[in-house]
């Protein structure tokens, strides 16, 4: 057998001394050939990351390297001095990380961030450089590079970040390039894009490529063969192929069973036909445009819309899915539902009453009756308040319960309905996982017995396995409270299973909207197919 | 005794019972309780812990005043003379040696300038006179450095002797509240690994009672720090300025951090035209040269006392209200900074979920800010109390140099300095109130600074993160 290009063996990484330390890292092996692709999986804190930071001896310095040996074309990579290692970045294993906006320096243009490495490694100068920056940036699909090679990162979009990110890995000519989910903050039609950008790079130049994802349908689409993590170990690692028809490990096939689609939803409830229902919501000609700074001397007016002339029906104890990509105004919309954002015109009925012309007062009774769920579980809570308090906060403004005692009654309920143990309520946010914290803004919006509940993409900042937990929790409250939501997401996936109708939501306007089974199945609009064809599914190759 | 309580003693005591209360609700309070509990987890800040605790300790017994008993002959009715003096003066009074006639070196038993002299044998003779006190009970003025040491070893022998029936209380107590063998509590403090750092405790605790103990063996027969112009010991000034210094540095915040909080959060939270003309309001506030301010505002002053001179019982009183009036002086016009912080640090929180969250309940906006925004900026708070207060004990001096700072007749180290700062010119040269202004000054400046480093590393979340 060929001797592989990158060659793994027992490594060990431990984070801290004494009693709270950790194995970050227990036991990894792996080997990566010229030309081939490993894709690491795992769910966060598997350390996947961890792992690729020792390959480039990247590691923060809290972090020990307990034992192991990483062995890179032929020299060992723990013995090198850090001179040597140097030269082994860049020009040996170039890096991809995940999130293009802070990886690039915004006081620099593109062209001399790329031409840092050439410098480096390649001693290019003077013209002989900028041909070679211009070089790069055609292969990673930037046209007219000339002219882009003097711009500065501001000027470039997330997806086009990342492309000038992967030029700039591939700079020193890299036979090893670590990727580090590199497109977990794109959209998903730019995801594809990259996607199959990074795979034709790879297999022209003949690169070997590590890539370190969440998503097993993104994985299928890379990979050569998968490795499966769990809390520092290898859970299972198999070629491709073997590993879709038959995932051995039970974890695996959990992971697999907690992706959200329709066939998952179709299994656990079969009927999917409902009837229509009473109106609870009615949002009619809405929109938000953002002024620029005004002040008291001065007023500009250079407006943004980021909500056009929008019209939804929200209907008693349905699920409507609003979904799109980052920046069509999905969340100004929810925010704007529920008049946190002062909308520009149009009007939101309910029950009779138009929520953007009553009254301070009528409003603060009305918001009792809808509340939202966020994004983010780790900034949604005030991390001073104890978790009672935090629920217990909507029933004092809403005048919810005589008492205190009674109050608290109805927190330990709340935490018992959202599957958590009632004596959270005595603990802080920062003690508890996403999962669980997400839990508790549930039962925080619950506390003030809302009618209609907006989730503002719930679960992307989830693992896999949370997410399915959250969603099914959602929906077994939906039946048990008769609950309506208007779910906020990206994720088609999440679509599928929950919704039962579909706004399709792109640059500030709906372009198509109709029941969940029309749009995912029988897509009329242009953009929704784009949309629906870009999403990375198993089975499906680039 | 009758007590006084001057306006200043009043807002110190005030001060410390909102320190106090604080404290409690720390304790209550994990969040608030471990960043303090870090604090004092490094050798360096507890040893400014416990300099500080020494200024503020003798600052306290300075703000007890009372109006001394005169001993009347009668013997029936008690009479009240109307000095006002302190607890700091009385305790002080006893130990530190009489009032000469004019400078005298530190140490020294001879006056620093010439006089007529008539010897022995009648003759009229240019001589340094021996001083009135200082070295008064020595017969032979050559022992003078014999009676120094002697004095100065008995003195370290009874700080230590004072020092140790102290840490055996201590230590008892731990003893008595962790249910811990002693001799277990001292290895452990011995061998540094207590959660706090009570080795470095109890050294700079020891090296206080030595020094206390050296002072006051020697105080009551020498003037260790030498005299000044009119013959007042040194050590006892600097030892009164530290109120003065205190005073400035915590009470300017005190008075400065509603205006702080206050503008700055609404200014964050509503923005609008509340934003504008908040903003509006700080930089014309800051743009106005401070010194130029403060002595406008002091001058005013001046003219106000003089014209109504009668409105105060004691000279004490009125350099009290000159002090406050500093104090306020001072907070008005260093509000601005931290209001510019807490805007910025709003403008953030603002954009968070959770105030999304509380919106979205029809919470008034007054309650959220109460309830999530004041809660998240009180790290900046702290932070920012602390870092000011060494730049006002600072400003002080350079204020009182320019003449525009408290009261002539209030002890404090600008004061110390501005009536130094001529005799600097002299052959010998006068050095020692400068000295010991310096000194004190720098101990407690120093201190404050490595404490309020030590705060914002522990308050400051992205450096916790890390941990």
């Amino acid at each position: 057998m060929l001797k592989p290009l990158l060659d793994v063996k027992n490594l060990s990484v431990r984070f801290g001394q004494g009693e709270g330390s950790f194995l970050a890292l227990d036991g990894f092996e792996l080997t990566v050939a010229k030309g081939e692709t490993v894709v690491l999986v795992g769910e966060s804190g598997s350390g996947k990351s961890i792992s690729a930071l020792s390959m480039s001896r990247l590691l923060p310095s809290t972090a020990l390297i307990e034992s192991g040996s990483i062995e890179f074309a032929g020299s060992d990579l723990l013995g090198l001095p850090e001179k040597a290692m140097r030269n082994i970045r860049g020009a040996g294993i170039g890096m991809v990380f995940q999130e293009p906006q802070s990886s690039l320096n915004p006081v620099m243009t593109i062209g001399s961030q790329i031409g840092e490495s050439l410098k480096r490694h390649h001693g290019l100068y003077g013209k002989a450089l900028l041909e070679r920056i211009e070089e790069l940036l055609v292969l990673v699909g930037i046209s007219n590079p000339k002219h882009r090679c003097r711009q500065y990162p501001h000027e470039f979009s997330g997806g086009m970040k990342q492309r000038v990110m992967i030029a700039i890995a591939l700079a020193g000519d890299p036979e090893l390039l670590i990727a580090d989910e590199p497109t977990t903050a794109l959209d998903v039609t730019i995801q594809a894009q990259v996607l199959s950008l990074m795979k034709a790079i790879q297999t022209n130049r003949n690169m070997g490529m590590i890539f370190i994802t969440h998503d097993l349908a993104v994985a299928y689409q890379v990979a050569d063969r998968i490795i499966v993590m769990k809390e520092g170990k290898i859970i299972e690692a198999a070629d491709r192929e073997d590993f879709y028809r038959t995932p051995s490990h039970e974890y695996t096939r959990k992971l697999f069973d907690s992706i959200p689609s329709w066939e998952k939803r179709l299994s656990e409830n079969p009927s999917a036909d409902h009837p229509a229902a009473e109106k609870a919501l009615n949002v009619k000609n809405l929109s938000v445009s953002f002024l620029g700074k005004t002040s008291l001397f001065s007023r500009r007016s250079n407006s943004m819309v980021a909500v056009d002339n929008v019209d939804l029906e929200l209907q008693e104890g349905r699920t409507l899915a609003l979904v799109g990509e980052s920046g069509s105004g999905k969340t100004t919309m929810a925010k704007a539902i529920l008049q946190l954002i002062k909308p520009s015109h149009g009007s939101v009925y309910y029950r009779g009453d138009n929520l953007c012309d009553v009254s301070g007062r009528q409003l603060r009774r009305h918001r009792g009756d809808l509340q939202m769920v966020f994004q983010d579980p780790y900034s949604s809570m005030n991390p001073r308040m104890l978790v009672g308090a935090i629920i217990k906060e909507g029933m004092i403004a809403q005048n919810i319960g005589i008492n205190e005692s009674e109050r608290d009654d109805r927190v330990r309920r709340l935490l018992l309905q959202v599957g958590l143990d009632p004596s959270y309520a005595l603990r802080y946010p920062h003690e508890f996982s996403g999962g669980q914290r997400q839990r508790i803004c549930i039962a925080r919006a619950l506390a003030v017995e809302p009618k209609v509940l907006i989730c503002d993409e719930p679960t992307s900042a989830l693992d896999v396995s949370v997410q399915s937990q959250i969603l099914h929790l959602l929906r077994g409250l939906q039946e048990e409270l008769g609950l309506t939501y208007l779910f906020v997401t990206h994720n088609i996936g999440v679509v599928a299973y929950l919704a039962h109708q579909v706004a399709v939501m792109h640059q500030g306007k709906i372009v198509e909207y109709g029941s969940v089974d029309d749009v995912l199945h029988r897509p009329q609009h242009v953009y929704t197919r784009t949309l629906l064809n870009a999403v990375p599914k198993i089975g499906m190759s680039l | 005794m009758s007590f006084v309580f001057l306006t200043t003693d009043v807002l110190l005591f005030l001060l410390i019972a909102i320190l106090l209360v604080y404290g409690i609700y720390a304790l209550r309070h994990e969040h608030f309780f471990r960043p303090w509990k870090q604090v004092v987890s490094k050798p360096f800040s507890m040893c400014a812990v416990v300099v500080l605790s020494f200024y503020f300790l003798i600052a306290i017994l300075d703000s007890v005043h009372f109006h001394p008993t005169i001993e009347s002959s009668s013997g029936e009715d008690i009479q009240h003379s109307t000095r006002i003096t302190s607890v700091l003066d009385l305790v002080l009074g006893s130990i530190i040696a009489g009032t000469e006639k004019t400078y005298s070196a530190p140490f020294s038993i001879y006056a620093f300038t010439k006089e007529t002299l008539v010897d022995e044998d009648g003759n009229m003779v240019r001589e340094y006179p021996r001083l009135k006190h200082a070295g008064s009970h020595l017969r032979e003025p050559a022992s003078r450095l014999d009676d120094i040491l002697n004095r100065s070893v008995v003195g370290i022998g009874k700080g230590l002797t004072g020092w140790i029936f102290f840490c055996a209380i201590i230590i008892f107590m731990m003893s008595r509240i962790q249910k811990l063998a002693i001799r277990g509590i001292v290895k452990k403090i011995i061998r540094g690994q207590s959660s706090l750092s009570w080795r470095t405790f109890f050294l700079s605790f020891g090296i206080i009672c030595v020094l206390v103990g050296i002072g006051l063996q020697l105080c009551p027969h020498y003037h260790v720090l030498g005299t000044d112009q009119v013959g007042n010991d040194i050590l006892y000034q600097a030892l009164k300025s530290a109120r003065t210094g205190l005073i400035i540095g915590t009470l300017t915040t005190l008075v400065m951090l509603p205006f702080a909080i206050i503008f700055g959060v609404s200014a964050g939270y509503f923005g609008g035209w509340v934003d504008d003309s908040i903003q509006y309001i700080y930089t014309t506030l800051s743009s106005i040269p401070s010194v130029l301010l403060i002595a406008a505002s002091a001058l005013m002053l001046d003219v106000y006392l003089a014209n109504n001179s009668e409105m105060f019982v004691s000279v004490t009183a009125r350099a009290d209200l000159r002090l406050l009036c500093l104090c306020l002086i001072l907070g008005v016009t260093t509000w601005t900074g931290l209001c510019r912080y807490l805007r910025a640090e709003t403008l953030k929180l603002r954009e968070s979920a959770y105030i999304d969250a509380s919106r979205a309940f029809g919470a008034v906006p007054w309650t959220t800010i109460w309830k999530h925004v004041v809660p998240n900026v009180m790290h900046i708070v702290t932070i920012s109390i602390v870092l000011d207060f060494s730049g006002l004990v600072l400003a002080e001096a350079a204020l009182s140099y320019l003449n525009i700072g408290v009261d002539p007749s209030m002890e404090s180290w600008g004061n110390m300095i501005n009536g130094a700062r001529l005799e600097l010119a002299r052959e010998p040269v006068v050095w020692w109130s400068l000295f010991a202004a310096f000194i004190f000054m720098f101990i407690l400046v120093l201190a404050a600074n490595i404490f309020a480093d030590a705060v914002r590393d522990a308050f400051d979340p992205r450096l916790r993160e890390l941990n």
